[in-house]
């Protein structure tokens, strides 16, 4: 008898680790993959943006020819940051990856609202349907960008948390679940997006 | 048979369901007697030679080995429905789908989104998510989740590149019929108690490592633990496939009945044969959701156990003149081929410019201009009222037709460019949601904007500024769509954002100095369909069998309607009269006729909690009291329509659109 109730016993202590084990990996797989999808809806806007700002600047090369400087600024930060976002898309919440397309983003803000504050002197420019429907579009996409951002940091933040969390953390490191990385844009002053203003 | 009685029906199988699973657990557990019996006490008795107590501690034995294996079977199966109390979406990512964007841009997605969406508005039901398994070459594909808001639609990246829209569309329409029949409950519970006799395995497989010198009985009784948790699996499955034979069958001859199109669906079929991985699924997870599937996943199933019937057998009861061969697929170059022309949301920016917000009055440019709304109720004309028959409300309830699919298409097709782009973006879907509920009046509408950005975020007030001028002239019947198209993106807030959204959508109807019964229903849609994705427990139960108790908040619900369409009281009594005599009649109780205070916003929030939980009859039965109320004065207001919509979604009985006579 006491042979049949060992046995039961480790039955039901087998049984339970199985479960938890089961659980805490899924749980942990779930989060990881809602905050790679949540990266995704990032990459979207991301890419929308990238797509608009050569046009942008095709528009408003025949009214700016003498501030050829900011333009190719521009386009540089553009492309810098649309290959750090591919990197990231790859792998998204790689810590060395998210701080390239951070700072790539804040870069590429801090330029766009330079090259915005140059367009002020040119009434003409400011007159341009297309640039006027360029500029909107941008200034909505730079908002889902941001509405993006906070929905993935939520999921980071979920995850990361739950990845430190007693019992989780046991499962985290031998199924190798590493620490997700926050986007965050870094410097305080280009935290807005920059301001379409006529 | 209409759609309340094949809800009945499904849960009458379910319970026959749970009447065989007793009998194979039953089942299990004498053998697991039988063997613990043969191999603990066997060698118990040798050492207690001549003890009269044998018989005792064999109901001991047997007591014991019972526990145990329904202690097992329970947790197991319990473990698993509560991973799958997360609806559609844990099936789907538990078979490595990823979930498509809903403001995709590559061309097969954006097919595939396409055909979902407009199902959903066809049924009347929230758009589902939309998950691909990139891995699966076959083509297959699956609908899961406990309801409407949140199910979830699975194909393999072999379906979403070889198939052509039609045969898309045949097999989704397929998987929606599942949908409408109430069939994902019984699958989820199938699936919850298989693994729970699976279970039993996985105790054996662990027994087997036991080592020392006491480890034989161990080691043998692992071993009958896993050829009697095998034995059981097998009976589940026979009921597994017993069970999703029928139904395929069902869901087939529905999908034609809804696109009109056997070619498609055949289409489909042809394609499952000709091409090399038919529908087979890589997956290994994939035995245990194989009676979801559209077509047999696995890689050999033997008579009895096959939960699809032959391909052959599908494929002739669709096109008789089939000659079994199979045409051979070629996996198409550019995938862009079959694809639909793109979305114009979709389209590159620098194409015609819409006019600035800045200059008014807008000048309309020729391309951006959508072509207008499809005018399902037009004004009602002198001498030519609209009417409804109020049985052809409840008959299509859950069996949208093929012209509501076309309906659905063409509304699809009108919707401005700019809302569409917005209800598949979060940040848009959230300030398309606000938008609805924004005042007409200027200064009520600056207030309610203000408190929106206090709420939410400066972002969310500007996106919904943007898109104001257009989401004024949608017209009624366009919104509820709208909303279901604007669920898969509001879905993916995050937990915080959807909290401030909650908050915020509350605050703006409170702002509006008028109580408007269509804007709460909206609010209750969204909101209903939402919760089930951020609070997966709060899960309804059926609670109510009977009509009786309900008596007051159908009063409840009928005043309020009939207030709704009325001018004033006295043509309220009589719209009101109308409902409740049938329904009186059924509940053999007069139905009470409640003064405005006591059927207001509040009340009729808890009575429609209520009638949610009860069965599909009274859902039926009050559904139509509401028609007939709202059809008293012989003539359907597109409001009053789109409420009776909104009532019914409340009820989780998704009325498809209402069409033009």
């Amino acid at each position: 008898m006491m042979i049949l109730l060992s046995c039961g016993f480790v039955v039901l202590i087998g049984l339970f680790l199985v479960i938890f084990v089961i659980g805490a990996y899924n749980s942990l797989v779930t989060l990881r993959n809602r905050y790679k999808n949540a990266y995704a809806q990032i990459d979207v806007q991301l890419k929308r943006r990238y797509d608009l700002i050569p046009n942008l600047v095709e528009t408003a090369k025949g009214y700016l020819a003498h501030e050829r400087g900011t333009l190719e600024a521009v386009i540089t930060a553009r492309n810098a940051a649309a290959t750090a976002n591919t990197r990231a898309a790859q792998n998204p919440g790689d810590a060395s990856a998210m701080k390239e397309i951070s700072s790539a983003e804040s870069a590429l803000s801090g330029v766009m609202g330079r090259l915005f504050a140059l367009a002020e002197a040119y009434p003409n420019l400011k007159a341009n349907t297309t640039m006027l429907n360029l500029m909107e579009e941008l200034t909505s996409t730079e908002n889902k960008v941001s509405f993006a951002r906070q929905a993935y940091n939520d999921a980071v933040m979920g995850y990361n948390t739950r990845r430190e969390v007693f019992p989780t953390n046991l499962i985290a490191g031998p199924f190798h679940f590493g620490p997700a990385e926050l986007f965050v844009i870094e410097k305080p002053e280009q935290k807005d997006a920059p301001k379409v203003s006529f | 048979m209409d759609f309340f009685e094949r809800q009945e029906k499904a849960r009458r199988h379910t319970a026959f369901l749970v009447v065989y699973f007793i009998v194979a657990i039953v089942l299990m557990i004498v053998a697991v007697y039988l063997v613990v019996a043969l191999i603990f006490t066997g060698f118990e008795l040798k050492n207690a030679e001549g003890d009269t107590s044998g018989a005792w501690s064999q109901i001991q034995v047997f007591i014991g080995s019972a526990f145990a294996t329904l202690a097992v079977i329970s947790l197991g199966s319990f473990f698993r429905t509560l991973a799958l109390a997360r609806g559609g979406r844990a099936v789907a990512e538990m078979l490595d789908g990823r979930l498509v964007n809903s403001n995709s841009t590559d061309p097969n997605e954006r097919k595939l989104l396409n055909v979902v969406e407009e199902m959903a508005i066809a049924s009347g039901v929230p758009v589902p998510q939309v998950y691909v398994m990139d891995g699966e070459a076959g083509i297959n594909a699956f609908a899961a989740g406990h309801s409407a808001s949140d199910a979830a639609i699975s194909v393999t990246h072999g379906a979403m590149t070889m198939l052509t829209r039609d045969e898309l569309q045949g097999v989704i329409a397929h998987e929606y019929s599942h949908l409408l029949n109430g069939d994902m409950k019984l699958n989820l519970r199938l699936m919850g108690l298989i693994f729970g006799i699976l279970c039993l395995t996985v105790i054996g497989r662990i027994l087997l490592r036991a080592r020392g010198k006491n480890a034989a009985p161990f080691l043998a009784l692992g071993l009958a633990l896993i050829i009697i948790g095998w034995v059981g699996v097998l009976f589940g499955r026979l009921i597994q496939a017993a069970v999703s034979r029928q139904r395929e069958f069902l869901a087939d001859a529905a999908a034609v009945q809804f696109t009109r199109n056997p070619l498609g669906l055949a289409g489909a079929l042809k394609k499952i044969g000709g091409v090399a991985e038919g529908s087979q699924l890589q997956s290994h997870r994939a035995e245990e959701a194989s009676h979801l599937f559209f077509a047999n996943g696995l890689k050999s199933e033997l008579f009895g156990f096959a939960t699809h019937p032959p391909l052959i057998e599908r494929i002739r009861a669709l096109d008789p003149s089939f000659d079994g061969k199979y045409p051979s697929v070629v996996l198409p170059d550019t995938p862009a081929a079959a694809a639909p022309p793109p979305l114009p949301g979709a389209s590159p920016l620098v194409q015609p410019p819409p006019p600035p917000r800045a200059q008014p009055p807008p000048p309309p440019l020729p391309t951006a201009k959508p072509p207008p709304l499809p005018i399902v109720r037009p004004p009602p004309l002198p001498g030519a009222p609209t009417i409804v028959a109020q049985q052809a409300v409840i008959a299509d309830i859950g069996q949208p037709r093929t012209e509501h699919l076309q309906y659905s298409i063409d509304l699809h097709q009108a919707v401005p460019p700019s809302i569409q782009t917005a209800a598949h973006d979060p940040l848009g879907a959230h300030a398309l949601i606000c938008a609805f509920l924004l005042a007409d009046d200027a200064a009520v509408r600056e207030k309610q904007l203000e408190e929106l950005g206090r709420a939410t975020s400066e972002a969310v007030r500007q996106e919904t500024i943007r898109i104001w001028p257009d989401v004024q002239d949608i017209p009624p019947h366009a919104r509820i769509p709208l909303v279901d198209l604007a669920l898969p993106a509001l879905r993916r807030l995050s937990p915080g954002q959807f909290e401030q959204f909650r908050g915020a959508v509350n605050k703006l109807i409170g702002s509006d100095s008028e109580t408007d019964l269509f804007e709460f229903m909206l609010q209750k849609i969204v909101m209903r369909h939402l919760d089930t994705r951020f609070y997966p427990e709060r899960r309804p139960v059926t609670q109510f069998y009977d009509l009786r108790p309900l008596v007051r908040d159908a009063g409840v619900l009928l005043s309020a309607t009939a207030y709704a369409g009325a001018d004033d009281a006295t043509q309220a009594h009589a719209a009101f009269a109308k409902g409740a005599e049938s329904l009186g009649q059924i509940a053999r109780t007069e139905i009470p006729w409640l003064p405005p205070t006591e059927c207001d916003l509040t009340h009729l929030d808890a009575a429609l909690d209520r009638f949610a939980q009860s069965v599909p009859q009274i859902k039926k039965n009050v559904l139509t009291a509401c028609a007939e109320t709202v059809a008293f004065d012989a003539l359907i207001q597109p409001r009053e329509a789109e409420l009776l919509r909104a009532i019914a979604d409340a009820l989780d009985c998704p009325i498809p659109p209402f069409l033009q006579a």
